[in-house]
């Protein structure tokens, strides 16, 4: 009995299915899971995604005017649209570093994202794709006031920690941890540090066209005197509702938000723009890459 | 005493049998297309396959995802609107290689032999066929072949937008070094 059944067993696997047997092994092999979010930001938050090893990216930005601020008469917002522009590169595969500029406060900066965990499936499985983001901002801005406005007081810093899970092809979604730090703050009692937690989602509706979400929460706002009703209010939470088109070598990514300020600082823990009063932003992130180094793999 | 001979008699089968099983993981296969506007090209060299050369028995396994392109944004528009790699991870061969019994590992050789089975890629499979050329030297076995597959066989569409820019019909070469 014990003999007929190992013969048999061994005729199973004299008569074995080679491809079974290659399927298996592959299902080993660790996979990593790509293109979690179409580029390197969601709307103002910034995505798990950075450009490939050797990759340079430019990415140009805008933000219109406001839906309730002669909408109409500024050419749909366009007559007063507010810019950014960046430029950065990926050295490795796991960095991106990069110089950016917008002439809100006139402000430049430069970031660094650092790709901390991949998500993956088989012999090394991650649930979720971890990537830092860290930027430093220097307003430039002219100002007739008493404040001292040193360099130290122009500055301004902002961390992401970006944990990304794409749970099928089409739907991903991100959890964004964000500490905003302004050297100089307008009020004694205002909070130095603003720590926010951003959440945003996208859903593929074809494979070029996809919508997105996202929220960005302040656990203690600053706040800031309305100049419409004299009263002070708290910074408001961003929030936008986005649609990607891409093409071969664009992502278009068209939004409406209630942020007017296109630097993070300003987005996360310095915007005055709410849902409710219609203050709301028609903005567009156009990205184009350029491939300076090929892949290695390729030769 | 029975099962001990018994045992050893497997094992000797067992050892037989895998020693005229070769194997590999890295195999290459690259895919080559020419149209109008610019030519792509992309290589994978995370190719596993197995051949017994007893039966002529062959397969291989090619990892979507293992495709290098020279731009990246190629490399993630090919996953994720062409091959559709999160639904469809592996392209797949299975068949048989016609006598590959006449192979001798011992002495170094070329032989041209007729291969037959089902290719399997983006979910769709085709029955194919084609030439191959096996060569042995040193005790090593490569195999190497060339053709041509169409995308639409697969049901991978290329939008008309892109027809200037991807052809249908892709110039494939598998190259297979097996472990020796």
């Amino acid at each position: 009995m014990a003999w007929g059944l190992c013969l048999t067993l061994f005729q199973v696997q004299a008569q074995d299915d080679l491809l079974a047997q290659l399927e298996e092994e592959a299902e080993e092999q660790t996979r990593y899971t790509i293109a979690t979010f179409k580029g390197t930001k969601v709307v103002n938050l910034q995505s798990n995604e950075m450009p490939a090893e050797g990759v340079l990216q430019y990415t140009f930005m805008h933000r219109f005017g406001a839906f309730n601020n002669d909408f109409f008469y500024n050419f749909l917002g366009l007559d007063n649209a507010q810019v950014m522009l960046t430029l950065d590169y990926s050295p490795y595969d796991w960095l991106n570093v990069g110089l950016g500029h917008t002439g809100f406060l006139k402000t430049y900066h430069a970031y660094a994202k650092y790709r901390l965990l991949r998500q993956s499936e088989g012999q090394q499985s991650s649930p979720v794709s971890v990537t830092g983001f860290s930027a430093a901002y220097y307003s430039a801005q002219r100002y007739n006031d008493d404040l001292p406005r040193n360099t130290a007081n122009r500055m301004r810093y902002v961390n992401e920690l970006v944990i990304a899970r794409k749970f099928s092809s089409d739907f991903s979604m991100e959890l964004v941890p964000t500490l905003v730090h302004s050297n100089l703050v307008e009020e004694v009692s205002d909070n130095n540090s603003v720590f926010a937690l951003g959440v945003a989602g996208r859903y593929k509706i074809t494979n070029m066209h996809a919508i997105s979400l996202e929220y960005v929460h302040q656990f203690n706002p600053n706040q800031y005197l309305d100049p419409a009703t004299n009263t002070l209010k708290n910074y408001s939470n961003n929030l936008s509702i986005g649609y990607v088109i891409e093409t071969g070598g664009h992502v278009f990514h068209l939004f409406v938000s209630n942020a007017r300020g296109i630097a993070e600082p300003y987005v996360f823990a310095e915007n005055t723009g709410s849902w409710a009063d219609g203050d709301l932003h028609f903005g567009f992130n156009i990205s184009r890459v350029f491939t300076l180094k090929k892949p290695e793999k390729l030769r | 005493m029975k099962k001990t001979a018994l045992t050893i008699a497997l094992t000797a089968l067992v050892i037989n049998l895998s020693a005229q099983k070769l194997s590999t993981r890295s195999g290459k296969v690259k895919f080559f297309s020419d149209a109008k506007i610019e030519n792509i090209e992309a290589v994978n060299k995370q190719v596993s396959s197995v051949m017994d050369l007893a039966s002529g028995k062959f397969a291989f396994l090619v990892p979507i995802r293992g495709f290098v392109f020279e731009k990246a944004l190629m490399q993630e528009h090919f996953n994720e609107n062409y091959l559709e790699s999160d639904q469809y991870p592996n392209a797949t061969f299975k068949g048989r290689i016609a006598n590959t019994e006449a192979i001798k590992l011992n002495k170094n050789g070329e032989y041209q032999l007729k291969l037959k089975g089902k290719m399997k890629m983006h979910g769709v499979e085709n029955p194919f066929s084609e030439e191959v050329t096996l060569t042995v030297k040193d005790e090593q076995v490569h195999l190497h072949s060339q053709f041509y597959l169409k995308a639409s066989d697969y049901q991978v569409e290329i939008p008309a937008g892109k027809k200037d820019n991807i052809n249908n019909r892709l110039e494939v070469t598998v190259n297979i070094d097996y472990d020796k």
